[in-house]
């Protein structure tokens, strides 16, 4: 593989057909970083763990060893910034480590397509490519520090469960994006269940909000003026999820999200009214008046 | 009462370690923490997992069934003492159900969006706009065609 600053980009759906915003913030802040980012045709839909995974096991693997394959073929690993997207190649990954027939099934489906699988290509989420960078390297390119801003991470389960397949921090005391947080000069505010779900996967449109309410009145009574994701489906479920709140909960949280990438490209000096901040569902400009203050 | 099968694990999908449960000594080790269950009654991934191990599952499978609810937030793979994967037993339930037809709507057709569009959103021209706007390119397009080549 190349050097560990060069990778192809994986965007998955949500991020670049719904929420693009995170897209641009991830593209400008990364490149900041050094970290260089190529766009490649061919992936599609990773897809999916919750709906496409339950429809059939077997197709979802199929679809997410072909992406492999293609990043495979780019001859890089495939940076991903959705929790959605790292738990389905990783997994998928995972899987095909073993010699099982279903794993084969799927990688002799790919020859058809010129494909070949053989793991060479994985999927690093963006959060740990920035943790690889450290928080030295993060608080270097912070030109403007989130000083004064006090900030609850949401992990979200897939980055951090199964943590003997995704590998990337401790399953039930994660801190690791904690200190990604501090290295832009924010004020990490740790409360009650910080790791629990969004709730966004639960089929029941009602509990999936409760779910998602009961956590931001956590953050909420820790403190916090926002909130840290690294996952668009966790992004939705507490960005346009409170205005379902509101309406279906009659609970008004105003508590704002931001993808971790918006954050850093924040405190890197971008200014917010060129980010799109403006498509958020929940207002964020209560939040950036905090910076500095 | 309801036969048991204790053929039925067997048609669970190996993928995944679902085909673990046999280890299950079905001590709750699961629940406590279960945000499914804590918002539902009748979600339990420890009764879940006795019925699926004693092939009493088809009130699991049917449609409309209580599964549909799990978050998938793997916290029971975590705490399970004995590998036994609750939720990947769950996702097994799911394949059956959605092969029987009993899946929710909803299942069926994001996996019919990404075999339509190889992605589980439609491109529109309004995303268009906004992208532009942004100063970001064109979205990828996916190759949808691959897809159903190799599903079909």
């Amino acid at each position: 593989m190349a050097a560990s600053t060069d990778y192809t980009l994986f965007l998955g759906c949500m991020i670049p057909l719904r929420h693009p915003q995170i897209e641009l913030a991830a593209r400008k802040s990364l490149a900041a970083l050094g970290v260089k980012l190529k766009d490649v045709e061919g992936f599609t839909c990773c897809p999916e763990p919750w709906n496409f995974k339950g429809a059939s096991l077997e197709s979802w693997l199929t679809v997410a060893l072909r992406n492999l394959a293609v990043g495979e073929k780019n001859g890089r690993d495939m940076l991903v910034l959705c929790n959605g997207c790292y738990a389905t190649l990783t997994e998928a990954a995972h899987i095909a480590s073993s010699d099982g027939e279903t794993v084969k099934s799927a990688v002799d489906k790919l020859k058809s397509l010129k494909l070949s699988y053989s793991g060479k290509s994985n999927a690093r989420h963006v959060a740990s490519v920035l943790e690889d960078i450290g928080a030295e390297g993060i608080s270097g390119s912070a030109k403007r520090p989130l000083k004064g801003l006090k900030v609850a991470v949401h992990h979200g389960c897939h980055l951090l469960r199964p943590s003997e397949v995704m590998g990337f921090d401790d399953p039930f005391e994660p801190s690791v994006l904690e200190g990604l947080v501090e290295a832009l000069g924010a004020q990490v505010i740790r409360y009650e269940g910080y790791t629990d779900c969004c709730g966004n996967a639960t089929r029941d449109t009602e509990t999936s909000l409760r779910i998602g309410s009961e956590k931001i009145t956590a953050m909420k009574k820790a403190g916090a003026d926002c909130i840290a994701v690294v996952c668009p489906a966790c992004f939705e479920q507490f960005d346009l999820g409170q205005i379902e709140m509101k309406r279906r909960l009659k609970v008004d949280h105003r508590l704002p999200a931001f993808h971790y990438c918006q954050l850093l490209a924040i405190a890197q000096g971008e200014d917010p009214s060129s980010l799109g901040l403006d498509r958020h569902r929940v207002d964020v400009k209560p939040a950036l008046s905090k910076i500095g203050k | 009462m309801p036969k048991a099968d204790p053929g039925f694990k067997k048609t669970l999908s190996p993928v995944e370690g679902a085909g673990k449960l046999s280890y299950c000594y079905q001590c709750s080790a699961c629940v406590a923490e279960c945000p499914a269950a804590h918002n539902f009654n009748d979600f339990n991934p420890r009764e879940i997992v006795l019925a699926s191990l004693t092939g009493v599952a088809d009130y699991l499978t049917a449609k409309d069934s209580v599964i549909w609810q799990c978050t998938t937030c793997y916290k029971c793979y975590e705490r399970c003492p004995q590998g036994t994967h609750p939720v990947e037993v769950i996702n097994a339930l799911k394949n059956i159900a959605c092969a029987a037809g009993n899946g929710p709507e909803e299942v069926a057709s994001s996996r019919d969006n990404v075999l339509a569009n190889g992605s589980l959103i439609s491109p529109s021209e309004a995303i268009g706009k906004r992208r532009q706007e942004l100063g970001l390119g064109k979205a990828p397009v996916a190759p949808a065609g691959e897809l159903k080549k190799i599903l079909e």
